[in-house]
């Protein structure tokens, strides 16, 4: 966001609310033998409503460096509003507000003073739907070093190529850079998308239902490439599907109501849930 | 009522709707077709003899040398008539008392009317008008002079309880049994060759200036004003309604500006167009360029001018333009600007690099739309921009001298020109040039809308 | 553990640099970032500040003819005589009524039809004969004025002035006949019905004939009737009327089919599932749910007729006085646009020329009657939107 809407935070309510504490010290409750240095967002008591309507309820936290958390739970459980909340896309919405303590690399995300541009930057984000400019394959991916100021031709094509072949897109489409990304296909298009996020060379990146809208195949793909990131990017993925999440995730955050229920190692919840409500979820008894 | 009824109410209502679509339908045709149909008039036409020497003396087009023999070639025919006249004229002479005043008056008449189809009498000096310089230019015409040479016209008003009524008599009466008698068989007899019309394709109709009253020559500088006007609109009221749209979508905070902008928008669309026009004469001319800045320092003239013609147009058009921007903004998908916003853009930049972008042809359709209407409108020009005569200014004084305009020149032409039947072909072309400019502008306009849809549909 | 912990440090972190801005930047960006935001807001306001404006200066040349001659006189004498060297007269009343005469024919001829077209447009043609149609509305909305003005008087005109009873007897065929079809076939089948079923039929074509006899002699006696006018000028209240209301069309048709549109389908289903015709269904459920929405076509469409300056100025004739009888409309009029833009050619435009004035008193007199108008369409289609928008829910 610009400076136009910078002196309306979201949060504005929060500076005295409950568990304005130490950041790190939820980090190092929640992820066992993890340095410090490990959690690179964490949320306490993190809450945001929809008007009167709290969507995510007391949330608490730490989502490790350098792997795969995903986030599951049933419809309208609030696992997508609390990633919208890491990068602050629900500012778009109106009426939605946050209260509690939300940062990144310790420094808190919804303070007065914070630059709203600059946190987009180190968290980029691929959503739902593919959602491709209807600008050349190249202008997309350029999109966002241009709007860091990068002007150079070479430097750009550098960082296009480098961004498609992180995406595995490079190969597919390295001889029509100038046609237009919707001729693509959906699949083409998300990888397009990541490699767009990619390109501003952000430390997390937010998948929203990545593949929701892709058929198996391109799937496929899309997990093979989030296997591929792991480690060089802190990856949050919500998902509807449990089979993704145990596939690709290390880490697994349930959520169910908006409450955060259940959070640990993949293999954990997913073999054994310390939580009824998890087995429950997990096992296909509602949801 | 019983279902058959019922029924048969049903479909008598389906053909009440039918028939007034149709009527729609049928009421444009009728509209449009004398106005294509004879608009086309002013520009293929038969061209006389007499127009090709206009041509080539006063915009110097034309091959000389074959100008000159047929010239020569319409004169052997004419011959005879200047000799039946002259000597007819020394057959008055010789009369005497009532007859000869009554015969030199009815000489004259024909001298004159003769001048009028074929121009002067050979030797007689140069006359200054170009319309007595030159006989008729067109062959349609040709023929309604030639039909006044053969018949008179008079109105009987014998009956006091009804309008007077016309009367036609073949003028060769007047002259039976003198040596004018034969001239009324020679002159249909040999029209064509005295005046050797041809079909022609004058596209120069457009781009040539006009010589007296429009009787010759094209409607050029009252095209270039309306390009000029129009396009001077668009200047002022593009971006000032582009800007408006996005303000609208984009940055309004609250409903309420919204909606009170919205409000302000549809009462403007609302102000009659002669409103607009009394505006611009008040605001622009008798108040903000009578001030110093702009009447001294700037040196924007009080009186009509092409800048406040253009700004009080923009006024007018300014509320089609923010509607058009408005919708084609609200329809470009909110995940562009999420996906802008999530790689770090601001909402400026989103709104610069996507989201307009994205509206474009959206918004050109609306543009179009109201270069359309600004195109034609006529009374908000009247007292800002435009007169009747003159010549259009150039671009750097714009902001200094007024300029003829299309629609203000119609008016002009079929109301209180001189010779409004004279130049009736004139008055259709350009009703003709303006109707097909605004139409072309629409279909354009239609045409990128379907585009548009076709693209949104997948 | 083991994928954790072989994981976990290639990320490239920039914890170094800070999210939040300083103290200053904080401050210089909101105060940028107002002022760009104030900026925006200020151009676009030009709509509003262009409304208040025109109100402003027009209401400030308005004025001191007021104060000159009063408000009596304007409104109530229909002596226009406003160039007189010794006495001038500002009387008004006639332009006035004119004006109302000629925005209501025109009214009478293009509301009904208006609506009744977008009632065919939205639910009664198909769908590809809606895609030919619309264009061709579009187009007649387009078209300028003073094409149309020059239509009502190089071609309406001359025909009214030398053919008019003739025009009149055969508009009046061309539109009595498919409506006397229409009301024989509808009429003559409800009387048949309270025959008996054996005498249904015969009775049937006996009262059709019946009817259509006694419509052909109403069309007979009415078009002799109007052959024999002689209408002495060709411009008239009668001919502008006829081309406003043809220029008003296009507005009434498409603020009427979005009207009926925003109605929705199930409403339409719910009566259609009752067994009603669609006639029925539109006539006492679709128009009387876009109810709002319709009078706000009329209103605007009235509008577009009422501000129209070119037609009437080029084809109504410029007499300034009252019809006699009032009703006539075969006898030249002036309206109010058509006396400010033939007068302020000729008017001493300098502050304090009654005449001058006078013509913005003209002017503040259509718009407010404009401003009035626009805002009750407002008020009727937010009405529509409202009830269907509860409906919807």
């Amino acid at each position: 966001m610009d400076a136009f809407t910078l002196q309306r935070p979201m949060g504005s309510t929060r500076q005295d609310g409950p568990g304005r504490r130490d950041a790190p010290r939820a980090a190092d409750a929640a992820i066992p033998g993890q340095g410090a240095s490990a959690a690179h967002v964490t949320a306490e008591e993190f809450s945001i409503y929809y008007g009167q309507n709290q969507a995510v309820k007391n949330v608490c936290i730490a989502i490790p460096t350098g792997q795969v958390t995903a986030i599951i739970g049933p419809s309208g459980c609030g696992k997508s509003t609390f990633l919208r909340a890491i990068n602050r896309m629900n500012d778009l919405i109106p009426g939605c507000r946050a209260e509690g303590l939300l940062t990144l690399d310790g420094q808190d995300v919804y303070a007065p003073r914070l630059d709203v541009v600059a946190l987009r930057t180190r968290v980029g984000m691929v959503f739902q739907r593919p959602n491709p400019f209807p600008k050349s394959i190249f202008d997309n991916v350029a999109y966002g070093p241009r709007l860091q100021g990068i002007r150079d031709r070479a430097r750009l094509q550098g960082i296009v190529e480098h961004s498609l072949t992180a995406a595995a897109l490079w190969d597919e489409v390295k001889d029509r850079l100038g046609d237009n990304a919707v001729g693509l296909s959906g699949g083409q298009q998300q990888r397009l998308c990541l490699a767009r996020a990619l390109a501003v060379e952000p430390e997390v990146i937010l998948m929203d239902e990545p593949c929701s809208a892709l058929d198996p195949r391109s799937t496929a793909r899309i997990e093979d490439l989030i296997e591929e990131l792991r480690g060089d990017y802190t990856i949050v993925i919500v998902t509807h599907n449990m089979q993704q999440a145990a596939r690709v995730s290390d880490m697994t955050a349930f959520f169910y109501e908006g409450a955060l229920i259940e959070f640990g190692s993949t293999r954990d919840v997913f073999t054994n849930p310390s939580e009824k409500r998890t087995e429950d979820y997990i096992t296909g008894r509602f949801g | 009522m019983d279902m058959s009824s019922r029924k048969i109410l049903d479909r008598g209502f389906t053909s009440l709707g039918i028939f007034s679509v149709v009527l729609m339908a049928v009421t444009l045709a009728v509209l449009l077709t004398p106005i294509i149909i004879r608009g086309a008039g002013a520009f293929v036409f038969r061209e006389t003899v007499e127009n090709r020497r206009f041509t080539f003396d006063v915009f110097g087009r034309g091959d000389e040398a074959a100008l000159e023999v047929e010239v020569a070639d319409a004169a052997k025919a004419r011959k005879p008539v200047y000799d039946m006249v002259a000597e007819f004229r020394a057959e008055v002479g010789q009369m005497s008392g009532r007859r000869k005043r009554d015969m030199q008056g009815q000489l004259r008449t024909v001298e004159n009317l003769l001048r009028e189809l074929l121009g002067p009498f050979p030797g007689e000096p140069r006359p200054v008008m170009p319309r007595s310089r030159y006989g008729k230019p067109r062959w349609d015409r040709a023929e309604v002079a030639l039909g006044r040479l053969l018949t008179v016209e008079d109105y009987d008003y014998s009956d006091p309880t009804q309008l007077g009524k016309k009367v036609l008599t073949p003028r060769v009466e007047k002259f039976r049994g003198t040596k004018l008698e034969e001239l009324f068989d020679y002159l249909p007899a040999h029209a064509e060759a005295m005046l050797r019309p041809e079909w022609t394709l004058n596209w120069r109709f457009l781009t040539d200036e006009p010589v007296d009253a429009n009787i010759f020559g094209g409607i050029w500088p009252a095209l270039l004003g309306t390009i000029y006007l129009t396009v001077g609109a668009m200047l002022f009221a593009v971006p000032m309604g582009v800007v408006t749209a996005i303000y609208l979508v984009e940055y309004a905070g609250s409903s309420r500006i919204v909606s009170l902008l919205r409000t302000f928008v549809s009462t403007l669309a609302g102000v009659p167009s002669i409103v607009f026009g009394l505006f611009g004469l008040a605001f622009f001319l008798n108040t903000l360029f009578d001030l110093h800045l702009f009447n001294q320092v700037l040196g924007i003239s009080r009186s009509k001018t092409v800048l406040a013609g253009s700004l009080t147009l923009a006024l007018l058009v300014l509320p089609t333009i923010i509607r058009a921007a408005e919708e084609a903004i609200r329809a470009v998908p909110h995940s562009y600007k999420e996906a802008a916003l999530s790689l770090g853009a601001t909402r400026w930049r989103t709104v610069v690099t996507v989201i307009l972008p994205a509206s474009l042809p959206g918004i050109l359709t609306g543009i179009i739309i109201s270069m359309g209407r600004a195109a034609g409108e006529t009374a908000p020009i009247i007292f800002t921009a435009a007169v009747a005569l003159g010549k259009v200014p150039s671009l750097t004084e714009l902001h200094q001298q007024p300029t003829p305009a299309l629609p203000w020149n119609i008016y002009n032409l079929c109301s209180e020109n001189q010779a409004i039947e004279e130049i009736r072909h004139v008055q259709y072309g350009m009703v003709l040039v303006l109707v097909g400019l605004v139409l072309l502008l629409n279909v354009a306009a239609i045409l990128l809308r379907a585009r548009i849809s076709r693209k949104l549909r997948g | 553990m083991e994928v954790q912990s072989t994981t976990g440090s290639r990320v490239r972190r920039r914890a170094e640099t800070k999210l939040c801005l300083s103290r200053r930047q904080s401050l210089v960006r909101g105060i940028l970032g107002r002022l760009g935001h104030g900026l925006l807001f200020v151009m676009a306001s030009s709509s509003l500040l262009a409304v208040l404006f025109i109100f402003a200066f027009i209401i400030r040349d308005a004025v001191p003819f007021f104060r000159l001659r009063g408000f009596s006189e304007f409104f109530t004498s229909p002596h226009w005589h406003p160039a007189s060297a010794d006495s001038p007269e500002f009387g008004a009343l006639a332009i006035l009524f004119d004006h109302a005469l000629v925005t209501l024919c025109a009214a009478m001829f293009t509301v009904p039809l208006g609506i009744v077209a977008a009632v065919c447009l939205s639910d009664v043609l198909p769908f590809a004969i809606r895609q030919i149609v619309k264009p061709i509305i579009e187009i007649l909305a387009a078209i300028p004025s003073v094409a149309f003005g020059f239509f009502a008087l190089v071609i309406l005109t001359p025909l009214f002035q030398n053919h008019g009873g003739n025009v009149l007897a055969g508009a009046l065929w061309a539109v009595g006949i498919p409506v006397m079809l229409i009301v024989t076939w509808v009429l003559s089948d409800i009387l048949s019905s309270k025959f008996k079923v054996g005498a249904r039929k015969a009775a049937r074509w006996t009262v059709a004939a019946v009817l259509a006899g006694i419509q052909v002699a109403l069309l007979v006696y009415l078009g002799g009737k109007l052959s024999s006018l002689v209408i002495v000028s060709g411009t008239n209240a009668l001919n502008v009327s006829l081309v406003l209301g043809i220029m008003a069309l296009p507005t009434v048709v498409s603020v009427s089919e979005d009207a009926l549109t925003a109605v929705g389908r199930e409403l339409r289903e719910g009566s259609y599932a009752l067994g009603a015709t669609r006639a029925e269904t539109l006539v006492k459920v679709v128009m009387p749910a876009a109810g709002s929405g319709l009078f706000a076509a009329a209103i605007l469409g009235i509008m577009r007729a009422f501000g129209e300056t070119m037609v009437v100025w080029m084809a109504a004739g410029n007499s300034a006085r009252i019809p006699s009888p009032w009703y006539n409309i075969l006898q030249p009029v002036r309206t109010l646009t058509a006396t400010i833009a033939g007068e302020m050619g000729e008017t001493d435009q300098t502050y304090g020329a009654a005449h001058y004035h006078s013509l913005f008193a003209m002017a503040l007199c259509l718009l407010i009657v404009s401003f009035l108008c626009n805002f009750a369409a407002e008020w009727f289609v937010r009405r529509t939107h409202k009830r269907m928008g509860k409906l919807a829910k």
